[in-house]
């Protein structure tokens, strides 16, 4: 832990802008409920298309429901699908990439090739497919009704973790085949202790970075399955239905519908790109090269 | 050289026929049957068998894709169970729209996120290097579906420049096909200036720090022999990047044509996806996914031609 919090004290001002940004967005959605002025979901006839002004900041939508406050709570779909995949791809990816760095031989092989068959996979259009032939409506597990933004998570996840798997494999590699690591087996250190205490820690801090910048493309990803009506099912708000529900309102006028979501999205997705960028200049100045695309 | 490139050639396929069986598998696993999509809830179990003998679905699961990939190799992407159209004339009819859309977007991308990168790289350091830095967060991070919104808001709606959405094909002219394809392939191009900017600056600023480079100017090149030669060294990452890049733009193509109202492969996927045509669903995502294997495959290879290391390596 002492490395991470030398490195926050390393962060330059663009890093520190990104964790305030990410911050206060995590803070906003861990806490909506307690911040939010209204009912995300109360319609107020009365007030429908209401202008931002005193009572309604950002303004209402067409049923008259507070846009800030589906804003805060729409932090929770969008952080909650980034965090989620970031968070199962390491997973996946991390195991893979140990695994076949560590044990060799077939096995490595046949890892390795399936981890390029999943990175061959154009995300976006197998994301919108698959959420497509399973259907939007909620997945019971058991007797739990997981929502629909579960499918999202798991398979973004699968789909992220190349991105990991491959960055731990290369560090990995390395790693195992030094001679530090060979003595260390050689004093009678087993095989998992050598994974745990020597393996994973190097592979931390490009896994940290990976992992940044993926949830903001996670964000973006889980906005554009919303927006076609594949992702977060009306009426719990995501900041890509409600953009999805902004577009008449292009033409009528009512520009904090588009705004404000829009604005959302970009802000948070900014917040992590910067952390993302400045913990890798701290951490691997010349790696400037790796960049991630989606 | 020719094994080496006959080899990245076939595990290529291999990765996509690979790839292509999980998406057959996937295709397979939702809820209901075609059959019972079909013909509906209270068809008998009689119907039901003579459906799936009748469209081969009774035979065993690998057999039903290699005979699926053998009529794909030869342009026959199956026959839909739900509209009874071919599926190839469904995906020919909507694919210049979306082609058109990711080519011209492509186009953009690749000229602006080179050009700027080799300006920001000349000077690092420089006003020209710091603002392109700052902009190139700005376009990552807006999304491009929002973009699209925006520009229909200020071009459309209140300049009256361009139309907010539709399509003309380039048959009904090469000025109004221009005009409805600019906004579209501009808000898809953004993301893709700003990654491509960024990987050719840091590329090229780091070529430019090798020591042949000084060596070639204190020969008493001029500056534009030696940052051509550079650039010649600093393209390989920029192109595996564009070609990942061309791929993924198609998926993000699907989301703008919503949002410019574009009968493109993305009405013919989201129409797949509400009445569960498989077979249609299918060749589109496959379709997709070729494009993508193979579009890094031809980066793979013009990266071997530009690298003499790598063809003496073979």
């Amino acid at each position: 832990m002492s490395g991470l919090a030398k490195t926050l004290c390393g962060l330059d001002w663009s890093g520190w802008l990104g964790a305030g940004i990410v911050g206060l967005i995590l803070l906003a959605a861990i806490f909506a409920p307690l911040i939010a002025p209204y009912d995300p979901l109360g319609l107020d006839i009365e007030d429908r298309l209401a202008a931002p002004d005193m009572k309604h900041w950002l303004g209402t939508d067409q049923g008259g429901r507070d846009v800030l406050s589906r804003i805060l709570f729409g932090a929770r779909a969008s952080l909650s699908v980034g965090i989620g995949a970031v968070l199962i791809g390491a997973l996946i990816g991390v195991s893979a990439g140990v695994f076949a760095a560590y044990k060799g031989g077939l096995g490595e092989q046949i890892v390795m090739r399936v981890v390029d068959g999943v990175a061959s996979i154009p995300l976006l259009v197998w994301a919108i497919a698959i959420v497509g032939i399973l259907g939007v409506g909620p997945l019971p597990v058991g007797s739990l009704l997981l929502p629909n933004e579960v499918k999202i998570v798991v398979l973004v996840g699968c789909l992220f973790s190349p991105v990991f798997a491959r960055v731990t494999y290369a560090v990995a590699k390395r790693i195992a085949g030094a001679d530090y690591v060979r003595a260390r087996f050689l004093q009678g250190a087993s095989h998992w202790q050598i994974v745990i205490g020597d393996v994973l820690p190097n592979c931390l801090s490009p896994i940290i970075v990976q992992g940044t910048l993926l949830v903001a493309i996670g964000i973006v990803i889980e906005a554009s399955i919303s927006f076609v009506g594949l992702g977060v099912q009306p009426p719990q708000p995501s900041w890509g239905t409600m953009l999805s529900d902004a577009r008449s309102a292009i033409y009528s006028g009512e520009w904090w519908l588009p705004a404000f979501p829009g604005l959302a999205i970009s802000l948070t997705v900014i917040g992590f790109n910067l952390l993302g960028d400045a913990v890798r200049d701290l951490f691997d100045p010349r790696s400037d090269a790796r960049t991630l695309v989606a | 050289m020719l094994r080496l490139v006959a080899g990245r050639i076939v595990s290529s396929i291999g990765t996509l026929l690979f790839v292509g069986l999980a998406l057959f598998a996937l295709t397979r696993s939702g809820p209901g049957s075609p059959a019972r999509i079909v013909l509906g809830a209270d068809a008998t179990a009689e119907q039901i068998v003579q459906f799936e003998q009748a469209h081969g679905l009774d035979r065993p699961f690998l057999s039903q894709y290699a005979a699926w990939l053998g009529d794909v190799v030869r342009g026959d992407f199956g026959k839909s169970f739900v509209t009874g159209r071919n599926v190839a004339t469904d995906i020919v009819s909507a694919l210049p729209v979306t082609l058109s859309i990711v080519l011209f977007a492509f186009a953009i991308a690749l000229v602006c996120g080179v050009g700027i990168g080799v300006l920001a790289a000349l000077r690092p350091g420089g006003a020209f290097d710091r603002v392109s830095r700052f902009a190139a967060v700005l376009g990552l991070s807006i999304p491009a579906f929002w973009l699209g919104i925006v520009l229909i808001r200020f071009l459309a709606v209140d300049l009256r420049l361009l139309p907010p959405g539709g399509y003309f094909p380039l048959s009904a002219g090469l000025s109004l096909h221009l005009q409805s394809i600019l906004m579209p392939s501009l808000s898809l191009a953004v993301y893709y200036i700003a990654v491509l900017a960024r990987m050719t600056q840091a590329s090229l600023q780091e070529t430019l720090r090798g020591d042949y480079v000084r060596t070639a100017r204190a020969m008493g090149l001029s500056s534009r022999q030696v940052v051509f030669y550079a650039l010649v060294n600093a393209l390989p990452p920029v192109i595996n990047l564009a070609a990942l890049s061309f791929g993924y733009m198609f998926g993000w193509a699907l989301i703008i044509e919503q949002v410019f109202n574009i009968p493109g492969l993305s009405r013919a996927l989201l129409n797949a996806i509400s009445q569960r045509d498989f077979l249609l669903l299918q060749g589109i995502v496959f379709l997709f996914t070729a494009i993508f294997v193979f579009a890094n495959l031809g980066a793979d290879l013009i990266n071997r031609v530009l690298d003499p290391r790598q063809r003496a390596a073979a």
